[in-house]
């Protein structure tokens, strides 16, 4: 069969076919078109500004290593005049982590950035390895998803810089607005979406220009570039809707290849559409520690099923009460507004304090990574009941702050 | 024994004997009769002071819309026999199922088995290519749709053009897409010339979440607030899903019960096991996901509906909508994505909205 010409360019020899649209393209055009559209992206989105110090939280992963790569690039070839580095977690998964950071550190050599690298052990007092052995593998990404939020805004202060950019690409976003949907999670639908995640409270900014990227077209990036990335999936286990929902994208992306970016696309128009007074902390601004926990881009669809199966039990609790009830008719006009509002749940109105241990922004007094630690260093698991959990109990939580006077005198 | 008698009492009303086991409750058919008679009740208000609410009924002759068609007749005749008022009205569409899927089975016995159940009712059998007498701008939108390797040929009959239409377009998941739009313009513009203001949709609780869940992953999230919420239509007609609080397997169960129904209903072609993955179109995916995860955690499934619901309908007011399906065009306001900007070669065309504009016949995936 003769070789088929490029879709594109209609000279070269087409060597890939795209991932998203099922177009031909020769090398060349298709590292072009993939960068065009991250650039598109970005001033699209008006994520930087000239002279911007940005920060790319590095894994070693496939994710942040083709950010690092796409990023300086663009910023070369338009001029983008940002100030780039790289920011690496050390959470402390022997077999996972070491080989990764290693890869980060020849990514620093290559794109001539500076790298810092910041340990759980350090800031939290735990190594993954660490709360695994306490906690077991339930759960645990909870933990280390909280945990890695907090550590990328921690370090990103500490280098006086207000930008972080993350490797959540497209798959990730279509997941996590899944994931919502099937959590019932309205809120979190209303900010899961949007490409720069940040506070009035916070001085951090989030964002994610890889967001529109499909992962299969940023692994093709990778090879053709021939990047210097380590692969390999966390050894631990995603949590069970996340895990639901990976399996779902997946059979979707095989029936119409376009639906990880139609997921995204429906995802934006609905964050919309999510009632004001359901959005929580105000219209498209996000607490960085309550940005979907366990995304951490490992790529098994292993699930333990436990949460799935609480939430199950709660709703039907909440069933059962509801049963119990006795409707009172104020007129017959106020009924069909009581049956298109939210199901007798009262609406969290979610506000941002500083946590009470830590100073970290939180929209409770403790915040989760505080809550997490209590749990950890009082030799049992975390609770299900998130607020006031041992809030009294001021002693078992200081290790955080300690390990941030620590960190920041460090710093000085 | 009277010990013995109590455990049969309906658990509810406390007064009949139970039939059927609703999430482990024992309870008679009045429960699930009730549980859609609140969501009407509105309507029942609207004709106390005026003329009637025309509500249409689209029957599909499946076990779900049989089932609403039921309850609302039972409702109607017991408030007709005890002189109460009934404050709305309603009449009946069949779309005949043969015009609708190939290998649909015969339904004339079922239809005639609707007619007799029902004598008094306004009952109307229409096949799906008079979608083309009911919306006659629907030829012109089509072909456009199509784009230029679809040629229209208006010599043939009307089902052979629809036929010709539906057989250009490539995927399952395109062409059951594209299905249910038109089977929806149909259903809106024979409830609109026969003067009725609310539609009644037969889906129940595991369809919406289902239709929710394929809604977001075909790029129609945005139209949720009307294609699983109960709300106003881009048409002016109210669309209403009575059975949002009952599970499919409940629906089976009152079916069971109800003797009546078992010649109105064809029953539903069991999943074949054997099919690819790649090969089922989106809406069957979900559908069977929402069975599957549904079977382990009904509730999570219901609430996959019930967030849907709470969505707010898009406030763009006069923003221009898709010519065929009637969604906005472009993104929801607020909604600052570039998602469109992005899919900038699939942009050749403004009259088509994001969703339909990937169920085009000439998409390739």
């Amino acid at each position: 069969m003769a070789p088929t010409a490029c879709f594109n360019c209609k000279e070269a020899r087409a060597v890939i076919i795209r991932p998203k649209n099922r177009h031909k393209l020769c090398r060349a055009c298709f590292i072009n078109i993939f960068e065009t559209e991250v650039h598109e992206t970005i001033i699209g989105t008006n994520l930087f500004f000239p002279g911007e110090r940005v920060a790319i939280g590095a894994s070693g992963g496939k994710d942040s290593t083709v950010l690092a790569a796409v990023l300086k690039t663009l910023n070369e070839r338009y001029n983008y005049g940002l100030d780039l580095c790289l920011l690496s977690i050390d959470e402390g998964i022997r077999g996972y982590r070491d080989d990764s950071l290693e890869t980060v550190k020849r990514n620093a050599v290559q794109y001539e950035m500076p790298l810092d690298i910041l340990g759980y052990s350090e800031l939290y007092g735990w190594t993954m390895d660490q709360v695994v052995e306490q906690v077991g593998k339930k759960g645990n990404c909870t933990y280390c998803g909280v945990f890695r939020r907090q550590a990328l805004d921690r370090g990103a202060a500490r280098l006086g810089i207000k930008h972080v950019v993350t490797g959540h690409n497209a798959d990730d976003v279509a997941e996590t607005v899944m994931m919502n949907l099937l959590r019932g999670d309205l809120p979190r639908l209303s900010r899961g979406t949007s490409i720069v995640t940040s506070s009035d409270a916070s001085d951090i900014k989030r964002s994610k220009p890889l967001k529109y990227a499909y992962e299969k077209e940023i692994v093709l990036y990778a090879h053709h570039r021939q990047l210097d990335y380590f692969t390999t999936e966390c050894i631990y286990s995603p949590e069970a809707f996340r895990g639901s929902a990976r399996t779902l994208i997946k059979d979707l992306e095989k029936i119409r290849p376009s639906s990880i970016l139609d997921i995204v696309k429906s995802g934006e128009d609905m964050a919309a559409l999510v009632p004001v007074e359901v959005r929580g902390a105000g219209k498209s601004k996000q607490l960085a520690e309550e940005e979907s926990a366990g995304g951490c881009g490992s790529q098994n669809g292993r699930t333990s099923g436990g949460e799935m199966a609480a939430m199950e039990a709660q709703l039907a609790e909440n069933e059962e009460a509801e049963s119990l009830e006795t409707e009172i008719k104020l007129h017959n006009g106020s009924r069909v507004k009581a049956n298109r509002g939210p199901t007798g749940k009262a609406v969290k109105a979610q506000t941002i304090k500083h946590c009470e241990r830590c100073n970290y922004i939180s929209s409770q007094r403790i915040c989760k990574a505080c809550t997490l630690l209590d749990g950890l260093n009082r030799n049992r698991p975390k609770t299900a009941i998130e607020v006031g959990v041992g809030m009294e109990d001021e002693e078992s939580s200081s290790t955080l702050m300690r390990q941030m006077e620590r960190a920041q005198l460090s710093a000085t | 024994m009277p010990a013995k008698e109590l455990n049969k009492i309906c658990m509810e009303c406390k007064d009949a004997e139970f039939e059927l086991t609703v999430r482990k409750r024992q309870l008679c058919r009045r429960f699930i009769a009730h549980k859609v008679q609140s969501r009407l009740s509105v309507y029942r208000a609207f004709g106390l002071d005026g003329p009637k609410h025309q509500l249409l009924l689209p029957v599909s002759l499946g076990v779900s819309s049989s089932v609403l068609m039921h309850i609302l007749n039972s409702d109607r005749q017991n408030r007709l026999s005890n002189g109460r008022p009934l404050g709305y009205d309603f009449k009946i569409l069949v779309i005949e199922p043969s015009t609708i899927a190939a290998t649909g089975v015969p339904f004339d016995k079922n239809f005639e088995a609707l007619q007799k159940n029902l004598p008094m009712h306004d009952i109307t059998r229409i096949p799906f290519h008079s979608i083309f007498d009911y919306v006659p701008e629907v030829k012109e939108i089509l072909q456009e749709y199509a784009g230029s390797k679809f040629i229209d040929d208006s010599a043939q009959s009307n089902e052979q053009r629809l036929a010709a239409f539906r057989a250009s377009i490539a995927t399952p998941t395109s062409r059951t897409d594209v299905d249910s739009v038109l089977l929806t313009r149909l259903v809106v513009e024979f409830a609109k010339k026969s003067g009725c203001e609310s539609v009644m949709w037969g889906d129940s609780d595991s369809r919406l979440a289902a239709k929710a869940l394929a809604g977001v992953a075909k790029g129609r999230g945005a139209s949720l607030t009307w294609q699983v919420s109960d709300g106003m239509s881009p048409w002016g007609v109210r669309f209403e899903y009575p059975l949002r609080d009952l599970f499919k397997a409940e629906l089976l169960q009152y079916e069971s019960v109800c003797a009546e129904l078992s010649d109105i209903v064809i029953p539903d072609q069991p999943p074949s096991e054997n099919v690819l993955t790649k090969n089922l179109s989106i809406d069957e995916l979900m559908l069977r996901y929402v069975q599957n995860q549904g079977a382990k955690y009904p509730g999570v499934m219901a609430n996959v509906a019930r967030t849907a619901n709470k969505l707010n309908p898009s406030t763009s007011g006069s923003a221009p909508t898709c010519a065929l399906c009637a969604s906005l065009l472009g993104n929801v306001k607020g909604n600052s994505g570039v998602t469109v900007a992005n899919q900038a070669e699939d942009n050749h065309s403004s009259q088509f909205c994001y969703g339909c504009m990937r169920s085009r016949p000439e998409e390739l995936c």
